[in-house]
């Protein structure tokens, strides 16, 4: 079993392959089947907690897999609610098409800042990112166009809960399925010699531009659609909260509590930074002070974050087990 | 064995600022030879690996492999018409495990292997280069020795054409070297050309079948190995006598020459105009102390020993020379005994009081000035102001005099007092990192490798103000791989060898034992 995954919870065999793809259908049928045993309360936390764990995902494929560190979740969150919005008032596109197509204005966008923004590397990057989802907010205040500061409103009744929950269960059986390519193919190795040293692997043949450049816009493709969904339950939107840095600090916050490049990470961190939120949600700051706390203690003491920490803690049990048996 | 040439390069050049690292560089490597690149520290050669490699833009001239101008190809590109190179130090991915490193070249590479030919190919690939057992170690796990291995599997992975080595010997102890001597040479055997940098003479002379020789920058000589390294200019090289027409005369019969410059060469500065730049006053010369006292010190980086059990004094006035090649610990003898590095055992004393454990600035603060290998020049701040932060805790009336006798010793500076740090030459700002240690007053001064990648006239005028500083009764340990300046300029030396004392003892007498020019042409072992 051991060489099935890697200490990172990642598959190695195609028997571990099938064994997580086994799993996370089964959390899938789950999560599909929630509306006929959850309440409407119930049901949209877990709406909430689908929507943060796509982009903690697609966070974690570029910091924690690639070493891509983004601030810039907002930037794709609030263009793919801005598409969703505008191709929904103003197209007879279906709404799965809608959806897709604000995917690709997701990675389009990466694609179009990739040049620039792949020019810098590890705090650069991230600064340039953040500068990128700022500049974005500001425009989209600015642009009577869109709206300005006060937004847009879809011209139509938003799906029922049921519906909107199926939606982003589909959204994140796709962000899986990418995530299981990232894992299980050879672009795997790629994408961890990209992160490690980007010069040696320059050496050894990696083109490391365009193995970046795909996770970028793949993430902010996921990240876009994610925007989509979140938009089409608001049915209103308005720039200072689709492109407020909320949304990048959220992904940036599951993935570190849950642990960084574990393949667990984003689901147990997105659990965590949830459900605190909705019992502290009479508290607003209380929570935010909170994850910043949680954030400085993980970084400090678990930088493997929670999923770490349990398997750490796991394997030294088994290893005192041993010791006594 | 050897075709057509694999490689050619054709009045390749690269400068760094202003300072040339390569320049005019033309050479041919035919197909299936092993071609050594030797020289001096300071020569271009890794430089020469990152422009083959493309981790380097050159500045001038052409690369062309098998016919094809690959000037222009960036990295990953040329790996993948086959050049695979190695890092002087180990750069493994260190997350991955032994064989996941190789898997990352083979599947960037231009072969698309299937699967299971792949992972039989890499055990094949670890099982020649002594890994088969680390398989599936995590790379981190690996000590250095076998990361050293590792750099080549990985490279070897790519299914090179051209493989190039950049200094996999240094560091290694002789059974060490002699087991890369074997997988080398089981290398050449499958006909990859291999292009070798390298410090470690044994594995020159018994790998290679041509040499180049580069000094600073340029190709210096060009030939078959066993006449290369017996010629006597090729040693003067080595030991760093180029600035010297007669080169034939080596070990020189100096026995009897004064150390102080020649006479038709006068001091450009006397001695007493120096002397608010020596501290010191109270290490009296001749009281029988030692300034400095090294007792059995140990240090090492990480894995790596790279000092052991290292005795050594430095008497009041004196001027002591440290040599050795490339590797023997010279520059972590100069970082010891600044604090900047660490000593795992052994007393270090200064004029009789106890300095081991010091933090470096405690230890500047003492009185001994460390003037950096690199030269380390504060690049925002203007040559004036980079002195000044050496003398901060002086009086103004004492700063300032200190800055009359540096232009006074430098006027170059003086002309540039103004101009920010890094816009000046490489020359200049080794008289501006030389300087920055004296305006500190300071008991003791440290020079490491104040010579490197200068040029021959440049050192000259170093050596020049170093005899004057010698005159004013500066205490000095000098860390040189120029031998014979060194020497000119000592009292005694000390010549390391794998982090030990291998030779030491009086200059005159130093510079006239055969054993010192074996220490570096390596016929020792």
């Amino acid at each position: 079993m051991a060489a099935t995954f890697t200490e990172h919870g990642r598959a190695t065999t195609r028997r571990g392959l099938l064994l997580t793809a086994g799993g996370l259908v089964v959390a899938l049928a789950a999560c599909a089947a929630a509306p006929l045993y959850f309440g409407d309360y119930e049901t949209q936390i877990l709406f909430r907690f689908l929507v943060g764990l796509v982009l903690a995902e697609a966070w974690n494929l570029m910091a924690g897999y690639t070493g891509l560190v983004s601030l810039g979740t907002s930037s794709a969150v609030g263009l793919g609610g801005y598409v969703l919005i505008g191709l929904l008032n103003h197209s007879a596109l279906p709404l799965g098409l809608v959806l897709v197509v604000a995917a690709v204005a997701g990675a389009v966008l990466a694609a179009t800042a990739a040049p620039g923004l792949m020019r810098l590397r590890g705090l650069y990057f991230t600064v340039g990112t953040l500068a990128l989802a700022e500049a974005l907010r500001l425009v989209m205040i600015n642009a009577e166009r869109f709206g300005g500061a006060s937004g847009l409103f879809l011209d139509r009744e938003p799906p029922v809960q049921s519906e909107l929950l199926w939606i982003a269960t589909g959204l994140l059986a796709a962000t899986w399925l990418v995530l299981l390519l990232a894992d299980g193919s050879r672009l795997s190795v790629l994408l961890r010699a990209v992160r490690d040293d980007e010069d040696v692997a320059a050496q050894l043949g990696v083109r490391s531009y365009r193995v970046k450049l795909a996770v970028f816009a793949a993430a902010s493709a996921l990240m876009a659609a994610a925007g989509g969904v979140q938009a089409l339950k608001l049915g209103a939107i308005e720039p200072y909260g689709m492109f407020g840095l909320r949304w990048s600090i959220d992904a940036l916050s599951m993935v570190i509590i849950g642990g960084l490049g574990q393949r667990a990470g984003p689901v147990v961190g997105a659990a965590v930074v949830v459900i605190s939120a909705e019992l502290l949600a009479d508290y607003p700051e209380a929570h935010l002070a909170l994850t910043g706390v949680l954030l400085i203690v993980m970084m400090r003491f678990a930088p493997r974050g929670l999923v770490g920490l349990g398997a750490d803690i796991w394997a030294r049990r088994r290893l005192m087990r041993g010791v006594a048996s | 064995m050897t075709g057509g040439p694999l490689l050619e390069v054709r009045g390749l050049g690269k400068r760094f600022g202003g300072l040339v690292a390569v320049e005019d560089l033309t050479f041919a490597v035919s197909e299936g030879s092993v071609t050594g690149v030797i020289g001096p520290n300071g020569a271009g050669k890794s430089t020469l690996i990152g422009l083959l490699g493309g981790a380097l833009q050159p500045t001038g001239g052409t690369i062309a492999l098998a016919g094809q101008d690959i000037t222009e190809l960036p990295a990953p590109e040329r790996a993948r018409l086959g050049i695979g190179r190695t890092y002087q130090i180990p750069r493994p991915f260190l997350d991955m495990t032994v064989d996941e490193n190789l898997e990352v070249a083979q599947t960037a590479s231009r072969l698309r292997l299937h699967r299971v030919a792949a992972r039989a190919r890499r055990g094949e690939i670890l099982e020649g280069c002594g890994l088969g057992e680390s398989r599936n170690w995590p790379a981190r796990r690996l000590p250095l020795l076998r990361r050293k291995r590792l750099e080549v599997a990985r490279a070897l992975a790519l299914e090179p054409q051209l493989l190039l080595l950049d200094e996999v010997g240094a560091g290694l102890v002789d059974g060490e070297v002699t087991e890369l001597v074997d997988l080398i040479r089981a290398i050449a055997l499958r006909k990859t050309t291999i292009l070798i940098v390298e410090h470690v003479l044994r594995i020159v002379r018994e790998c290679c079948t041509r040499l180049v020789v580069l000094n600073l920058g340029r190709k210096l000589a060009d030939g078959r190995p066993a006449e290369i390294l017996a010629s006597d200019e090729v040693a003067a090289v080595y030991l760093g006598t180029a600035h010297r027409p007669a080169t034939g005369s080596y070990p020189a019969p100096a026995a009897g020459a004064a150390p102080e410059s020649p006479p038709d060469n006068p001091p450009v500065v006397a001695g007493a105009a120096l002397a608010c730049l020596v501290g010191g006053a109270g290490d009296r010369v001749g009281e029988g102390l030692p300034l400095l006292r090294l007792d059995r010190v140990s240090a090492s980086y990480g894995q790596v020993p790279a000092l052991r059990e290292i005795s050594l004094s430095v008497a009041p006035g004196e001027v002591v020379a440290v040599l050795g090649a490339n590797g023997a610990g010279k520059t972590s003898l100069a970082d010891v005994i600044s604090g900047s590095l660490a000593s795992r055992s052994g007393i270090i004393e200064l004029a009789g009081t106890r300095i081991t454990g010091l933090r470096a600035d405690q230890i500047a603060a003492l009185g001994i000035a460390h003037c950096m290998e690199g030269r380390r020049i504060f690049a925002d701040l203007s040559v004036e102001q980079n002195l000044l932060i050496a003398a901060r805790r002086a009086a103004p009336a004492a700063s300032s005099m200190r800055l009359e006798a540096i232009y006074a010793l430098f006027p170059v500076l003086a002309e540039r007092r103004a101009a920010p740090g890094t816009s000046l030459s490489g020359g200049q700002q080794q008289m501006l990192a030389i300087s920055r240690a004296l305006m500190a007053r300071p008991r003791l001064v440290i020079f490491d490798e104040i010579s490197l990648g200068l040029a021959p006239i440049v050192i000259d005028r170093l050596y020049e103000a170093l005899a004057g500083l010698r005159r004013a009764g500066l205490t000095m340990l000098i860390v040189e791989q120029d031998v014979d300046r060194a020497l000119e300029i000592a009292d005694r030396a000390y010549v390391l060898e794998h982090g030990t004392v291998a030779l030491e003892g009086d200059a005159h007498a130093i510079r006239g034992d055969a054993r010192l020019r074996h220490l570096y042409i390596g016929m020792a072992d």
